[in-house]
């Protein structure tokens, strides 16, 4: 029975959050939370592993209460149980913060063989997390993986297909291993009614800064965060575009490539 | 049979002078995309000139100045139509409606919104949302204009809900083809005020008058929305779960069917396979997708949990909860992508919009399917299965054009038939242009198809607003382009 670990997050959905032209910084009022995008594709895998081999998902996150809503939708996708961390003072934590306090909430919990990761958040997308999450496990890491070949208890081994820029590689790790998992082949399922409908009142383990015992409060939140961003902007907005209308497609078309050639 | 004038030089330099410069085309300058809409099958035919109106005053000065030069106009929104509606088949002016494309005003207080008809139906339905409104129809196609949709009585996924196009107009601003300027309806709900000249100007196709203003309700936002996605077997015990839906009291907001085929073709197409083919270890051949409003969670999963008791039922092999935003805008952006999938993959496409009584949709489909097959026409399809109008396409790659033609008018012959004796109609949407004229003739009678004539010889009595459409029979040497 596999103990099956999934670290997710919620994030703004960034296709509407606007950028304020003066501070650089988000505008986040009125736009919607979402569970990060490739959080899904982790959970899917997590869980068809699950399906495969037997055991337990576990799904975890940092963030303010509504973040509770990212977790219903893991519990209604498949997973098994949900812990939120949520507490003041964890705000303004960067990757090093937070994945200390993960990865401290979660050992609490138990111990896990296998933990998957979506790769990058949406709104940070500094993809530093799974790297730092595996190494304060003590577990050793798959990235960019596209398959979940097979997994031996006895062996205690993970075999996986890894999407890489020139080709596909076959890898195998040791357990516990921790995987970025990539979009190719993990679209994560519609829920049915029966599980949805469970997840919408279903327990959310909360833990706070006091509820976890033995956590260093110099590592956590702001002063434990050396990552300090000193500005933010947008990028800078090239020319604007320049429409062709003359006439015809036939027209249209001389006349791009004599604007084509004038450039090269 | 009306006969009509070149537009002359001289007629051409009156009708830059009402837009000017910048919105006139004339002669070779006359684009292209004039000359056709979306099923280019039914033929190509170049206006002489295009005019650009933005105002009223200047649509009437461009019909005074045909009409006295006894030269036909067609009007046109966004050419997304399908039965060749806005294409000018005997030539003339085409007058495009695409710059009168502002939202005038709301009116908060009696839930209405004043409107140009070139609006987009997408840039209306979210504005509407913005002021906390929505405008209840929703055809497939979103870029096309309001205008559009109420000259066709569009339907869309809302309908068996909140009805169609019709049902949201309150009020118009026509010009007549002698220019005259007349407004019809009030900015209330209620009339019962004489022959209701604003429901025959809605689904007439810009054969009698031309709609430059609109007076549109609109309805409170739903709180809140939830889609379920009900795999099947295949179509036929799809279709058979409609009924029982219906009769659930859950007051969905559409009830839409798709075979697997399209759901495959479009999940290549969009990259974005997100109906499950195999659902609980079964192929899935057909779908049902449900949308449900209420005021919230508590109303919503009462429905659900009845909607997926029937759903049980029907021998659907699961009911998936579309509820994340993410997810809904994936699901309906594949539903909506199905037209632009097949017009994708296919060379040679023809048509059908029919609407048959919803519990014999899977019989109509069986048929469809069987007499394509013997006329050897490849036949896709997809539609309101809540209100029985099914959008059904006939498809070749391999046909020559003229052999294609020949064997769709023969599953067409058979398939209006079919559809009059289950006492269907024509068209519930696409309407029916120059290309359905015949089956309408068929489908409502000679006495009926007659009013019909005379009614657009009272409004237009040369003639010259869209000839040869709906109900107008011209048969001259067309333009070709």
């Amino acid at each position: 029975m596999l103990k099956i670990l999934v670290c997710v997050k919620q994030v703004p959905d960034v296709n509407l959050v606007k950028i304020d032209p003066v501070t650089g910084s988000l505008i986040r009022a009125g736009v919607p939370a979402i569970l990060n995008p490739l959080d899904g594709n982790a959970l899917e895998a997590a869980v068809r592993t699950k399906e495969k081999y037997g055991g337990a998902v576990t799904v975890i996150t940092m963030g303010p209460d509504q973040a509770a809503e990212a977790l219903r939708e893991c519990l209604a996708a498949g997973a098994d149980r949900a812990v939120l961390l949520s507490d003041r003072a964890f705000a303004n934590a960067d990757t090093l913060a937070t994945s200390y306090v993960i990865v401290t909430a979660a050992k609490l919990l138990g111990e896990y063989d296998l933990i998957f990761c979506g790769k990058e958040s949406l709104d940070g997308a500094t993809g530093q997390m799974a790297s730092q999450l595996a190494e304060r496990f003590d577990a050793s890491q798959l990235s960019s993986v596209r398959t979940v070949l097979e997994v031996d208890e006895k062996e205690r081994t993970v075999t996986a297909e890894r999407e890489l820029a020139g080709g596909i590689e076959t890898a195998q790790a040791q357990l516990p291993c921790l995987m970025t998992v990539e979009k190719t082949n993990y679209r994560p399922r519609i829920p049915n009614l029966k599980s949805w409908k469970a997840s919408r009142t279903a327990e959310i383990e909360k833990y706070t800064s006091d509820t976890i015992p033995g956590l260093d409060r110099a590592q956590i939140g702001d002063p434990g965060s050396p990552t300090k961003v000193p500005r933010t902007y947008p990028p800078e907005k090239g020319p604007g575009g320049e429409m062709i209308r003359e006439g015809s497609a036939a027209k249209d078309a001389e006349k791009l490539f004599a604007l084509i050639a004038d450039r090269l | 049979m009306a006969s009509y004038n070149r537009l002359s030089p001289a007629a051409a330099e009156k009708l830059r002078a009402v837009v000017g410069e910048g919105r006139f085309q004339y002669g070779d300058a006359v684009r292209e995309e004039y000359s056709h809409d979306e099923m280019p099958i039914y033929g190509r035919y170049l206006p002489e000139a295009v005019c650009l109106a933005e105002s009223t005053e200047e649509v009437s000065a461009i019909l005074k100045i045909c009409h006295e030069e006894n030269v036909p106009v067609t009007v046109r929104g966004a050419g997304t139509g399908l039965v060749g509606g806005c294409v000018p088949v005997a030539g003339g002016v085409v007058l495009s409606t695409m710059r009168m494309n502002r939202i005038l005003s709301y009116d908060m207080n009696n839930l209405v919104v004043h409107t140009q008809p070139g609006v987009r139906l997408c840039d209306l339905a979210a504005d509407a949302l913005a002021h906390g409104l929505m405008y209840p129809p929703d055809p497939g196609e979103k870029t096309a204009t309001v205008g559009g949709n109420v000259s066709t009585n569009a339907g869309g996924m809302r309908a068996v809900k909140y009805g169609v196009t019709r049902d949201y107009v309150l009020a118009m601003t026509v010009v007549l083809p002698d220019g005259r300027i007349m407004k019809l309806g009030k900015t209330v709900c209620k009339t019962s005020s004489g022959y209701s000249l604003l429901h025959l100007m809605i689904g007439s196709e810009g054969t009698l008058g031309v709609i430059t203003e609109l007076t549109l309700k609109l309805v409170p936002k739903p709180r809140m929305d939830v889609s379920l996605i009900l795999p099947f077997r295949d179509i036929a015990t799809a279709i058979a779960s409609v009924p029982a839906i219906k009769l659930a009291n859950l007051d969905p907001q559409s009830i839409e069917f798709m075979e697997r085929d399209i759901v495959d073709s479009s999940a290549a197409f969009t990259g974005n396979a997100v109906f499950p083919t195999v659902v609980n270890g079964r192929e899935a051949g057909a779908y049902i997708l449900v949308t449900l409003v209420g005021e919230g969670e508590a109303e919503l999963t009462a429905k659900m949990d009845r909607l997926g008791e029937v759903a049980e039922k029907a021998g659907a092999y699961d009911t998936l909860v579309v509820w994340t935003d993410g997810l809904k805008k994936d699901v309906w952006a594949a539903r909506s992508a199905f037209l632009t999938v097949i017009e994708a993959e296919t060379k040679l496409l023809d048509e059908m919009d029919v609407v048959v009584p919803v519990d014999r949709i899977a019989e109509f489909l069986v048929y469809t399917h069987d007499e394509a097959e013997r006329q050897g026409v490849y036949v896709r399809s997809f539609g309101h299965a809540g209100d029985g109008n099914l959008h059904i396409y006939c498809c070749s790659n391999d046909l020559e054009e003229d052999e294609f033609k020949r064997r769709v008018k023969k599953l067409m012959d058979a398939c209006y038939a079919k559809c009059t004796e289950f006492e269907g109609q024509v068209s519930g949407e696409h309407s029916i242009g120059h290309a359905k004229k015949e089956y309408l003739r068929e489908s409502v009678g000679d006495t009926a198809y007659g009013l019909m004539g005379a009614i657009k010889q009272v409004f237009d009595p040369k003639g010259i607003l869209n000839p040869g459409k709906v109900c107008h029979d011209w048969e001259g040497g067309a333009l070709d382009a």
